[in-house]
């Protein structure tokens, strides 16, 4: 795999952050949107405590909790990605557009690796992984089987310029508990029956009343105890006031995301041409606006070129079908460039002096320590609590039934639990869900120990349940906290996540999941240099249904072979190839040239002459599409100068195609 | 019977490659280029053996979902590469060591050929002969 900016811990302890719910209300939305954000928006990028937190485990042991990070979102009761194991269209052109966004920049930074008598040079680091990786854990759907992504608390924002702030919190309070308690939404999903509620007077200093608002918040102290509400003041400066100092604006980075996610939501794609890969390429706003039209073109392209066998020619019929196609890219005119509005260059921020972004920072780490982790601190110890009595109880009766009825079968549990299959449902009240959600209560706040222990037995529970997804949800995170404990006592059970994989796959049929355990998989072998093992546990999560992550699992195995200390040269070659033909499948074309490129400094000059006209051939095309039309007939002039073993239809092909691309190159100069 | 037979010269380019169905030929190549990956690493790892007939046969290099691919290395680091089709599971060790003696002895038989140089691909009728009958017959 390649070189991550992050470390596995960082990465890991960021995929799994403790989630809190925003309810606004509309005047509070209102000061937020003079900044042209909202309330959450406003608080992401201060999310990441800089300071440490402490909690009391169980044991009454302090510990202490570094770098911790929160989310915060605004409550969405409309699931934006199905409950199911597929992936949703929205959500795959979410996908796609990040990695399609992020490009390797031009003469970025590449290492000569030497093995051999290969002197390669390719660039350490994939960012547009790193980019799909994020943003696909940020959209992972709530599930019922674990707890990680259900929110803890909820803030409740109401404005001071309310005429009766209290009345206002309180019926917030009675939305969230309608929301919760009600049934009728199944998103967002809640971790506790009584989630924390911290309610924020949002005060606006440039038009508000500060003697007032400071006395509504004493009367706020009273109610509901100083730990539970804060006065946030915001807004220091008008918008008109011109930038005499340079504000820095961290929002533009959260924000790209997050607009391109709302979009896909609310635009319908129009459908431009038969299949799925077009469709992905034409969802609005692309950066590059060059490259979005021909790609809508690329529609009819693709399709004719890509429905072969990665490693296979073209056959002669062919060539003729898509000379027509590169043809009629080639004879469209530029259509005037279709400005999607989206990178539109609104600023964010602009009535936040430093002074503000300190004081919502100050805000974010006092909910933290004071409301946040006391809140789960005090559940850990309650569920603790409850586990520590079943355990004694439930124990003493299994052994009673068990001597009573002897041995042989064990005798049935208790009433609700079915047999067998993933169809198998707790009550949210069932001892083995306590267990789960004590643990992963833990793991958010980094009590690594407990949570192992937990999970090792949760997943006892589920597995003589025949509860397999809870099974796997349990293996999985059991794997990661062991890894993350300090002082690493056990070595990493890879096994456990090989199981859990497995179990997602075939019983589930859950790829989202699977793909989840496989990425966290990966980057812990990575960081144990077990790149062998890393990389065949990639290639096995590639599977037909999605291109675009088959794409990129074999990208980081082939970075994987590059990497092990003998570095496996024509592995990574290989496998570049595969991802190459997966990238341009997916409608990834700038991704598949260049992995194709750096295959080919592998098979350049070395004598394997079918080989290397192959990646010849597919470059040319895939220049020829981009619009490099120099590269493209380069490309193509190498195979005609190699004496060439090909058929003779196809060394006629390929004249045909280098006459053709020839002939566009020269007519336009 | 195997699928696909090649040679390979101590410069890792092919000597000689020759595979059954004609179609899927590219898919063979790099399947034979990638294993060569594996050769060396064996190779490597063997370190200072001498020759010993035993020594020579690499075995099973790697499987693939289709195929076997077997090795076989030479005192002159010339390779060879033998890919099976993975449904024939009749074909047994022996076999495929007597398929890689074969192999040694006609490529012995060129290298003897005054005429051939060698580094030159092989063009020998008698070598193209004996691969023939190794390789699984195109029904």
């Amino acid at each position: 795999m390649a070189q991550c900016v992050q470390s596995v811990q960082e990465f890991i302890q960021d995929s799994f952050v403790p989630m809190v719910a925003v309810l606004c209300s509309e005047d509070a939305e209102k000061v937020t949107r003079k900044n042209n954000l909202n309330f959450s928006e406003l608080l992401r990028p201060f999310c990441r405590l800089t300071s440490e937190g402490h909690m009391r485990d169980p044991n009454n042991q302090v510990q202490v909790v570094k770098n911790l990070r929160i989310s915060v979102n605004n409550v969405v009761t409309r699931p934006s990605v199905p409950a199911s194991g597929v992936p949703g269209h929205a959500h795959r052109r979410l996908l796609s557009e990040v990695v399609l966004t992020c490009q390797p920049a031009e003469g970025g930074v590449a290492n000569v690796i030497t093995a051999g008598d290969y002197d390669l040079n390719i660039s350490a680091t994939t960012p547009w992984f790193e980019a799909y990786r994020e943003s696909f854990l940020q959209s992972m759907p709530a599930s019922d089987h674990e707890f990680l992504n259900h929110y803890l608390a909820c803030l409740l924002v109401v404005s001071s310029s309310e005429a009766v702030p209290v009345e206002k919190f309180l019926k917030l309070s009675q939305e969230q508990h309608r929301i919760q308690h009600s049934g009728e939404y199944t998103n967002p999903k809640w971790f506790i029956p009584n989630t924390l509620k911290y309610y924020v007077l949002l005060h606006d200093m440039s038009q508000g009343d500060e003697q007032r608002a400071d006395s509504v918040y004493e009367d706020m102290k009273q109610r509901y105890g100083a730990q539970g509400c804060y006065l946030l003041k915001v807004n220091s400066r008008t918008a008109a006031a011109g930038a005499d100092e340079q504000i820095p604006d961290p929002w533009s980075q959260y924000l790209h995301k997050s607009s391109l996610q709302s979009q896909d939501q609310y635009e319908d794609p129009a459908p431009v041409v038969v299949n799925d890969t077009a469709v992905e390429n034409n969802v609005g706003g692309t950066s590059e606006v060059d490259g979005h039209d021909s790609e809508e073109k690329d529609g009819v392209l693709v399709n004719s070129l890509d429905n072969t066998h990665p490693l296979q020619l073209d056959t002669p019929s062919d060539p003729p079908g898509s000379l027509d196609a590169l043809r009629a890219v080639a004879v469209e005119t530029k259509p005037p460039p279709v400005a999607t509005g989206m990178a539109a260059a609104t600023s964010h921020g602009a009535c936040l002096t430093l002074n503000d972004h300190d004081r919502i920072r100050l805000f974010i780490q006092e909910f933290t320590f004071r409301g946040l982790l006391p809140h789960i601190e005090k559940n850990i110890r309650q569920l603790n609590d409850q586990l520590v009595s079943r355990k004694g109880l439930s124990r003493s009766l299994f052994s009673a039934t068990k001597k009573w009825f002897g041995g042989g079968k064990v005798p049935e549990k208790s009433i609700a639990e079915l047999k067998n299959t993933s169809g198998l449902l707790y009550p949210p009240e069932a001892p083995e869900l306590q267990i789960r959600k004590m643990a992963d209560l833990c793991f958010l706040v980094q009590l690594y120990d407990l949570a192992y222990s937990c999970y090792h037995t949760a997943k006892k529970d589920f597995l003589s349940d025949q509860a397999m997804l809870y099974a796997a949800g349990a293996l999985e995170m059991a794997a990661v906290s062991a890894f993350l404990q300090v002082g690493a006592p056990r070595p990493y059970p890879a096994h456990y996540m090989d199981t859990a994989i497995q179990t997602y796959r075939d019983v589930s049929m859950n790829m989202v999941l699977a793909e989840r355990c496989a990425l966290l998989s990966a980057e812990v072998l990575k960081s144990q240099a077990k790149y062998s093992d890393a990389a065949t546990l990639l290639i096995k999560m590639t599977s037909e249904d999605s291109d675009l992550r088959s794409a990129l699992l074999l990208e980081q195995a082939a970075h994987c072979f590059i990497n092990m200390r003998n570095p496996m040269v024509r592995k990574f070659a290989f496998h570049m190839i595969l991802a190459g033909h997966r990238f341009s499948k997916a409608g990834q074309k700038r991704h598949a040239l260049r992995c194709y490129c750096q295959a080919m400094q592998v098979y350049k000059g070395k004598g394997w002459s079918l080989a290397e006209d192959h990646i010849n051939f597919t470059i040319g095309r895939q220049s020829f599409t981009l619009r490099q039309p120099e590269n493209a007939v380069t490309a193509f002039r190498h195979i005609l100068t190699n004496d060439s073993q090909q058929t003779s239809t196809q060394q006629g092909a390929f004249l045909r195609e280098y006459l053709y691309v020839y002939k566009v190159t020269h007519l336009q100069y | 019977m195997a699928v696909c037979i090649a040679v390979i010269a101590k410069e890792n380019y092919p000597l000689y490659i020759r595979s059954v169905p004609i179609q899927n030929e590219l898919k063979f190549h790099y399947t034979v280029h990638t294993s060569l990956d594996v050769v060396e690493e064996k190779i490597s790892a063997v370190g200072k053996a001498m020759a010993d007939q035993r020594e020579l046969y690499l075995g099973l290099l790697y499987p693939t979902e289709d195929y076997k691919v077997y090795g076989y290395v030479t005192n002159s680091k010339v390779k060879f590469v033998i890919v099976v089709d993975s449904s024939n599971t009749s074909l047994r060790d022996n076999e495929i060591r007597s398929m890689f003696r074969k192999l040694h002895n006609s490529f012995t038989d060129v290298m003897c050929n005054p005429f051939y140089n060698p580094g030159d691909t092989i063009q020998s009728k008698a070598f193209d002969s004996m691969v023939t009958a190794m390789m699984v017959q195109a029904s």
